[in-house]
C-alpha cells in the first residue's frame, strides 16, 4: 500500500470474527468493525476527515482556525488533520474529563477551552447549553473559524453512510448482519450504518447503546444527553439499552486480554452490550445468525479513566523504604527538636537542614541555610536508599512537623543515627518569631 | 408512576418533625407562613468543616455568611461557637456585633456604602474588599476620622489558566487577579491605614478545575506580596459547598430523565403549563440547559471542601490543601448554605384542595413562592405533609402548589409534586431543609402579605421547646425540677 498522505489510510478497517469460545454464543457470529486501526486511532477519523475536506481548500486560503465542541477522539482526529494542512485547531469543551487526552491534544498543538461548570447559585437567565454558547461565541467573533458541528452535521452520517456501512456489507459477501450494535456519541456511525444495512434488509435489528444516568464513559452520551444531539433520531435505533461503567470496562478486558484488540471503553462497552442482548437471543435460535459491533478507539488513552476505576488492575509490588510502612509506633520512637532547640543546632551549624515543603513556599519563606527536598521526591529518593551519609547529622522541616517526624522515623529505620525533625514544624517556628528569609 | 423527590432528612430535623402537635399548634399560633430554625444543628455543621481542617491540619477560620437566612436565633447560637461571621450589610454587621461576635471574628463582604465601611473601620472589623476604588475610600475614612489601621483582605477574579484555558462564569465583584500590583501599590500607599491580611475569591460554580485555578492564582498573588515585604497569612475561597436536598439519586435522575422526555412531548408535561426549567424543544431535540440546582449532590458540604483541598493545583501540581499548608496560610472559607443544612424548615397551611375538571389536583397553600423559595433558587424537592387526622385518601397525590399571591405565577413550585399522601384544608406542608436560602432571603410584604413569623426549636432536658426566634439565646438551659 502507497499513499500520497495519512488521511488516505482512513476507512478499510478490517471486521474480524471474535472467537466463539470467548463470547459463549452458540448460534451468532459475532464481528468486530476494527475502527481503533484508522491512522488517527479511532471511528472519528471518518468523520472528522468528511466534515473538513470541502471546507479544507478556503480554510487553509483564510488561515482560519478549526474549531468543535469535543472532548475525545474527534477532537484529536481534527487537530491532526488541521497541523497537516498550517491550521490551528482549537477544542471547545465542558470539561474534558481523561486527562491523557487533553495532554494529547496539547502535543498535537490544539487549544483547549474549558467551559465554566455549573453556578452554584443559580442565575434563571443562564439557560444556554454548551452547543449554544459556543455557537455565540462563534457569532460575536469576527470569524476565521472552519466548525465542523459534529453533532448536526450530515457530513459525520455521509463518512458512515458510504464508508463503514457498505465495507461491512462487502465483507459479510453482502449479506446483511442480522445485528448491529454501536454505542451512540453524535449517533453519526450509528446512524449511517444502520441506514445501509436496512436498504439492502429492513429486518436487521439495530442496538443503540448509551451510557448509565449517572456514569460516565468517554465517548458515550446518556439516555439524557442524546436527545440533545442533532443527528440523534429515536427511530433509527429497535431498541436503546443502558451499560454501565463497569460493563465497559469488563468489556474492554476481554477484548484486550482475549481477543487482540486494543479496544478502549466505548469498543468495551459495544462488545459487552451486544453478548447481553444477544445472549437473550441465542437460546432460541435454530439458525445461525451475523451480528456486527464496532470497536471505536483503543485503550491507551484511557489509562487514567481504568487506574480510577479499577486500582486493582494495576496492582504493583510495594517498594522498599516507603514511608507508607512507617507505623505511628515509628513515629513517636522519633527524635524531634522543639523550635529554641532548633535555632540553637542551627546557629552551631551543626547539620543539613531539609525542609519538605512544595518549592514555591520554600522560595517564598524558609529558614537561612536549608535545603528544599520536596516530600514526593525526597520519598522517591528513599525508594533507592540514603542520599547522604549516616555520618551527616540532619534536621527535617515540614509545615506542622508530621511528615518530617515521619520521615525522620523512616531514616531512623533505614540506620541513620543522627537525625530529627522540628516539632510544630513551620508553622511553629514562623509563631515562635524565629526568623524566616527569602533570597 | 408517581415521580418523588424525597428531601434529605437527618436524624435531628426528623425528630422535630415528627413532633407534630407542637408544630401544628405552633402554626395555628404565629399563622402561616411560619419559618421554624434548628440553631443547635449548626453547632454541629460548624463541628463538621472544622474537622475537614483539621483532617489537612490547616487552621483558618468559618465564616457563616448571614444572608442565607435573617435568623437572630442562628447568628447568636453561632457566636457560641468557635466560628466567624460574614456580614454583607449594615444591618447585618450590627447583628452579629449585637449577638456576640468580636469584630476579629467578623469578616464583611460584598458591596458596601459609605455608612457600612465607616463602621467596619470603627467596630475594627476585616474589610473584604471589592475594588481598589473601595480600599482608597477605606483608607480616606481611616485618615479622616482618626481610626486604628483597618485589616483588609482583596478579593481577586478573573484567574488565568496556562495550556488548558479554564473558562469562569464573569464576576462583577473582585479586582482582576492581573492587576493585583495595583491593590498592592495601594496597600502600600496607605501603609497606616490598611492592614493587608490576605486575598480572597469567590467563584459560582460547582466546578473544582475553576476553584484549583483560582486558589493557585490566589497563592501567585501572596508570593508578590511575599516579594514586597508585605506579610498576608490569609487565603479566603468563599463558600459555594453546597448541599446534598435529596435522599435518593435514583429519583432525582428519573425525575430529571421524565422532564426532557416531557419537553420533547414524549409524556404528559410534568409542570404548570409545561414549563421545562431551562429545556426547549427545537426540531426533535433539546436546547438548553437544565436550570436547577442539582438536588441530589453526594459531595457536598465540608466533603467538598475535602475534595477541593485534595485537588492538584494545576500548576505546581500538589493538592491545593497541601500547598497552603506548606506556605503556613491560615484558609478562610465563607459556607452559607453548606453551614445551614438541616437547620430549618417552613410550615404553609393548606386552605384548599381541589380536583380541576381537566384532572389536575390544587393545593392552595397559605405562603407564597417568595416564602418558600424552592423556585427561585431552582431546588425541587417535595414537602412533608404533617396531618391533622388521617390522610384524604390513600396513597399518593399529584399536585400543583398554588401559593397565596393574586398573580398568576405564584406557585410554590413549577412543577407537580407527588405527595406522599392526599392532605386536607387544614393540614400543613412543612419544606424541610430550608433555613439556607429559602427560608426569608426572598420574602416581601407585597400585597400587604405578612412576612412569616419565625421561631427557634431546640433541645433542652431532653425534650423539644420552643422560643420565637428573636427571644433565643443560647443560655437557654432552664433550671432543673427539684
Amino acid at each position: 500500500m502507497r499513499f500520497e498522505s495519512m488521511t488516505e489510510a482512513i476507512g478499510n478497517t478490517p471486521l474480524v470474527r471474535i472467537d466463539p469460545a470467548v463470547h459463549g454464543l452458540h448460534n451468532i457470529d459475532l464481528y468486530a468493525k476494527m475502527e481503533l486501526l484508522n491512522p488517527f486511532g479511532s471511528l472519528k477519523d471518518r468523520a472528522a476527515w468528511n466534515m473538513v475536506r470541502p471546507l479544507l481548500t478556503q480554510a487553509v486560503e483564510s488561515g482560519d482556525t478549526v474549531v468543535e465542541l469535543s472532548s475525545g477522539n474527534t477532537a484529536k482526529a481534527l487537530a491532526v488533520i488541521a497541523g497537516m494542512h498550517g491550521l490551528t485547531f482549537k477544542s471547545v469543551t465542558n470539561r474534558m474529563k481523561v486527562a491523557e487526552i487533553k495532554d494529547l491534544l496539547l502535543l498535537l498543538g490544539a487549544e483547549i477551552d474549558e467551559l465554566p461548570g455549573q453556578a452554584e447559585c443559580l442565575d434563571p437567565t443562564d439557560t444556554d447549553d454548551p452547543l449554544t454558547r459556543m455557537y455565540h461565541r462563534l457569532a460575536g467573533s469576527s470569524g476565521g473559524y472552519l466548525h465542523t458541528d459534529q453533532y448536526f452535521n450530515e457530513l459525520n452520517v455521509d463518512a458512515h453512510l458510504n464508508g463503514t456501512g457498505p465495507e461491512i456489507l462487502k465483507d459479510l459477501d453482502g449479506r446483511v448482519p442480522d445485528y448491529f450494535i454501536a454505542c451512540v456519541g453524535t449517533a453519526g456511525s450509528s446512524t449511517g450504518v444502520a441506514a445501509v444495512l436496512r436498504q439492502h434488509n429492513p429486518d436487521v435489528r439495530v442496538v443503540g447503546l448509551v451510557a448509565h444516568k449517572s456514569d460516565f464513559i468517554p465517548g458515550i452520551r446518556t439516555i439524557d444527553e442524546v436527545h440533545e444531539v442533532g443527528l440523534f433520531d429515536p427511530d433509527v435505533y429497535d431498541t436503546v439499552e443502558t451499560i454501565t461503567a463497569d460493563d465497559a470496562i469488563d468489556g474492554l478486558l476481554t477484548l484486550v486480554r482475549r481477543c487482540g484488540t486494543l479496544a478502549g471503553p466505548t469498543g468495551g462497552g459495544a462488545y459487552q452490550g451486544a453478548v447481553r442482548h444477544l445472549r437473550g437471543v441465542d437460546a432460541q435460535l435454530t439458525e445461525r445468525r451475523t451480528a456486527v459491533f464496532i470497536v471505536c478507539d483503543r485503550v491507551e488513552s484511557y489509562m487514567s479513566y481504568l487506574r480510577e476505576r479499577r486500582p486493582e488492575l494495576f496492582g504493583r509490588p510495594p517498594r522498599r523504604n516507603s514511608v507508607r510502612t512507617v507505623t505511628d509506633a515509628d513515629v513517636r520512637q522519633a527524635a524531634t527538636v522543639d523550635v529554641a532547640e532548633a535555632e540553637r543546632w542551627i546557629a552551631e551549624r551543626r547539620g543539613l537542614v531539609v525542609d519538605l515543603r512544595s518549592p514555591f513556599a520554600y522560595q517564598a519563606l524558609h529558614i537561612d541555610g536549608s535545603i528544599n527536598i520536596v516530600d514526593e521526591l525526597f520519598a522517591e529518593l528513599l525508594h533507592g536508599g540514603l542520599p547522604f551519609g549516616r555520618r551527616q547529622p540532619v534536621l527535617l522541616v515540614c509545615p506542622v512537623g508530621e511528615k518530617s517526624a515521619r520521615y525522620a522515623a523512616l531514616l531512623t529505620r533505614m540506620g541513620h543515627p543522627d537525625v530529627r525533625s522540628l516539632d510544630g514544624g513551620i508553622i511553629a517556628w514562623r509563631d515562635a518569631g524565629a526568623e524566616l528569609v527569602r533570597d | 408512576m408517581p415521580l418523588h423527590l424525597a428531601p434529605q432528612i437527618d436524624p435531628t430535623l426528623r425528630s422535630a418533625l415528627d413532633e407534630t402537635v407542637l408544630l401544628t399548634q405552633l402554626a395555628d399560633a404565629m399563622g402561616s407562613p411560619l419559618g421554624v430554625v434548628l440553631p443547635q444543628q449548626l453547632a454541629e455543621n460548624v463541628t463538621a468543616f472544622r474537622s475537614v481542617f483539621s483532617d489537612h491540619r490547616l487552621s483558618g477560620q468559618i465564616y457563616y455568611a448571614h444572608k442565607a437566612n435573617r435568623s437572630s436565633a442562628l447568628v447568636r447560637e453561632l457566636a457560641a461557637t468557635d466560628a466567624g461571621i460574614d456580614v454583607a450589610s449594615l444591618a447585618e454587621l450590627q447583628h452579629a456585633v449585637g449577638a456576640g461576635f468580636v469584630p476579629q471574628r467578623i469578616m464583611a463582604t460584598g458591596p458596601k456604602n459609605e455608612e457600612f465601611l465607616w463602621l467596619c473601620a470603627r467596630t475594627g472589623v476585616t474589610v473584604s474588599a471589592d475594588s481598589i476604588g473601595e480600599l482608597a475610600a477605606l483608607a480616606t475614612l481611616v485618615r479622616d476620622w482618626s481610626l486604628p489601621r483597618v485589616r483588609v483582605m482583596a478579593r481577586l477574579s478573573g484567574f488565568t489558566s496556562t495550556g488548558v484555558q479554564f473558562n469562569s462564569r464573569r464576576s462583577r465583584f473582585g479586582v482582576s487577579a492581573a492587576a493585583v500590583g495595583e491593590v498592592l501599590d495601594v496597600i502600600e500607599k496607605h501603609v497606616e491605614a490598611l492592614d493587608l491580611v490576605g486575598v480572597a475569591f469567590h467563584l459560582d460554580t460547582i466546578g473544582l478545575p475553576e476553584k484549583a485555578v483560582a486558589l493557585e492564582g490566589c497563592l501567585g498573588a501572596l508570593d508578590e506580596c511575599r516579594r514586597r515585604g508585605l506579610r498576608p497569612w490569609s487565603v479566603d475561597i468563599g463558600g459555594g459547598f453546597g448541599v446534598n436536598y435529596l435522599a435518593d439519586g435514583a429519583q432525582w435522575e428519573q425525575y430529571t430523565s421524565a422532564l426532557t422526555e416531557a419537553v420533547l412531548g414524549r409524556r404528559a408535561p410534568l409542570t404548570w403549563n409545561g414549563h421545562g426549567y431551562g429545556l426547549r424543544a427545537e426540531g426533535g431535540h433539546v436546547r438548553g440547559s437544565l436550570n436547577l440546582y442539582p438536588a441530589h449532590r453526594p459531595v457536598s458540604g465540608p466533603a467538598y471542601l475535602d475534595r477541593l483541598l485534595g485537588t492538584a493545583a494545576p500548576e505546581q501540581r500538589r493538592p491545593l490543601g497541601t500547598l497552603l499548608l506548606d506556605n503556613m496560610y491560615d484558609l478562610l472559607v465563607e459556607p452559607g448554605r453548606a453551614l445551614l443544612d438541616q437547620c430549618g424548615l417552613v410550615l404553609a397551611s393548606v386552605l384548599e384542595v381541589r380536583d380541576e375538571a381537566n384532572g389536575d389536583t390544587i393545593v392552595r397553600l397559605d405562603c407564597n413562592a417568595r416564602d418558600v423559595s424552592l423556585e427561585e433558587h431552582g431546588v425541587l424537592m417535595d414537602p412533608v405533609v404533617v396531618h391533622r387526622t388521617t390522610p384524604a385518601a390513600p396513597g399518593p397525590a399529584a399536585v400543583y402548589l398554588f401559593g397565596n399571591l393574586c398573580l398568576e405565577a405564584d406557585l410554590i413550585t413549577r412543577r407537580r409534586v407527588f405527595l406522599p399522601s392526599r392532605p386536607r384544608p387544614g393540614d400543613l406542608l412543612a419544606f424541610v431543609n430550608t433555613a439556607g436560602y429559602l427560608m426569608d432571603f426572598s420574602a416581601t410584604h407585597a400585597l400587604r402579605q405578612p412576612i412569616g413569623r419565625k421561631v427557634a426549636l431546640y433541645r433542652d432536658d431532653g425534650g423539644w421547646r420552643w422560643c420565637l426566634d428573636e427571644q433565643y439565646w443560647p443560655v437557654h438551659h432552664r433550671a432543673e425540677a427539684p
